[in-house]
């Protein structure tokens, strides 16, 4: 599997490390425990496409979001997250 | 209390053996280590790449890189290392930390990497051939010519490789890894390089 890095290129998965599912968001401090924990534990086990955070360390140690089909491993997004870079790459 | 002094010296000061290795005959890779350099990493704090932009604009008279490649100034190479970042490197004081912290004050934080990293430049008619071996990333000179760079990674090691002006006609591949993890490097080079012949030294020359 290859990624591109949309600060370096075609690059191998060597060079990436996997995080997991990039949909859950922070809740608001006030919002009860079920939110909490559904944030911190609760992942759905997607087969098919997915939006994924994978990190770039052995290259530009980029945070980057990729879309990806967990059963044919195609991917059809690379963006990067917020942060270091992102507007000069349109996102 | 003992006595104490630092004694400043290479993160290959061990491992580098100057001479000829590997196959005997004409080497095809020239490997030299490059001593006592001035580096610092440049890195635009949140929302200040605009100012830092135009800091190092006003410092060296050129534009840093934005994209992976180098921009060689008057008296300093800088180097893409990521996004909203770059890598100075110098010789002969020029362009120190005491040097450019005035320069980037409110628009970047510096780190000091003089002592951090080691420098080794790779040429040779099989010196691509060699370095393929390493890396993933095509070093044709269709896709990677003289000022290319890229941060990424070889042997699961960290580096930032660029391609330098040409010498004697060949293609310099230049390669800055982290101290500790160099002389682990250093000797998967040499394993790489023996089957060519390798011809070792070191130098304080940029
Ligand atoms: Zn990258």
């Amino acid at each position: 599997m290859r990624i591109i890095c949309p600060f370096c290129g075609e690059r191998e998965l060597g060079e990436f490390t996997y995080l997991g599912d990039a949909k859950p968001q922070r809740p608001a401090a006030d919002a009860g425990e079920d939110a909490v924990y559904d944030y911190v534990y609760l992942r759905d086990n997607i087969a098919g496409v997915m939006s994924e955070h994978w990190y770039h360390g052995g290259g530009c140690r980029a945070w980057l979001k990729v879309t990806r089909n967990t059963l044919t491993h195609e991917i059809s997004a690379v963006e990067p997250t917020a942060g270091a870079g992102a507007a000069k790459v349109g996102a | 209390m003992a006595d104490f002094s630092w004694d400043v010296r290479s993160p290959l000061d061990r491992a580098l053996v100057a001479g000829p290795y590997g196959v005997q005959g004409d080497a095809g890779v020239a490997l030299t280590e490059i001593r006592n350099f001035d580096l610092i990493q440049v890195m635009a704090r949140r929302g200040k790449a605009g100012e830092t932009a135009k800091a190092a604009q006003a410092r060296f008279g050129a534009a840093a890189p934005e994209t992976p490649k180098t921009v060689a100034t008057a008296d300093a190479t800088l180097i893409w290392s990521g996004p909203d970042q770059f890598l100075v490197l110098s010789k002969g004081g020029k362009h120190t930390m005491a040097a450019l912290a005035p320069v980037f004050a409110g628009s970047a934080s510096l780190s000091d990497q003089s002592h951090a990293r080691a420098l080794i430049s790779i040429s040779g008619d099989k010196a691509r051939a060699m370095l393929a071996k390493l890396s993933s990333v095509d070093l044709h000179p269709d896709v990677f010519g003289v000022g290319a760079a890229a941060a990424t990674s070889m042997d699961h090691t960290s580096v930032t490789l660029w391609r330098g002006d040409d010498r004697n006609g060949q293609a310099v591949f230049n390669l800055l890894v982290f101290a500790t993890f160099a002389e682990s490097l250093w000797h998967t080079i040499l394993d790489s390089a023996a089957e060519y012949g390798a011809t070792i030294g070191h130098s304080e020359d940029l």
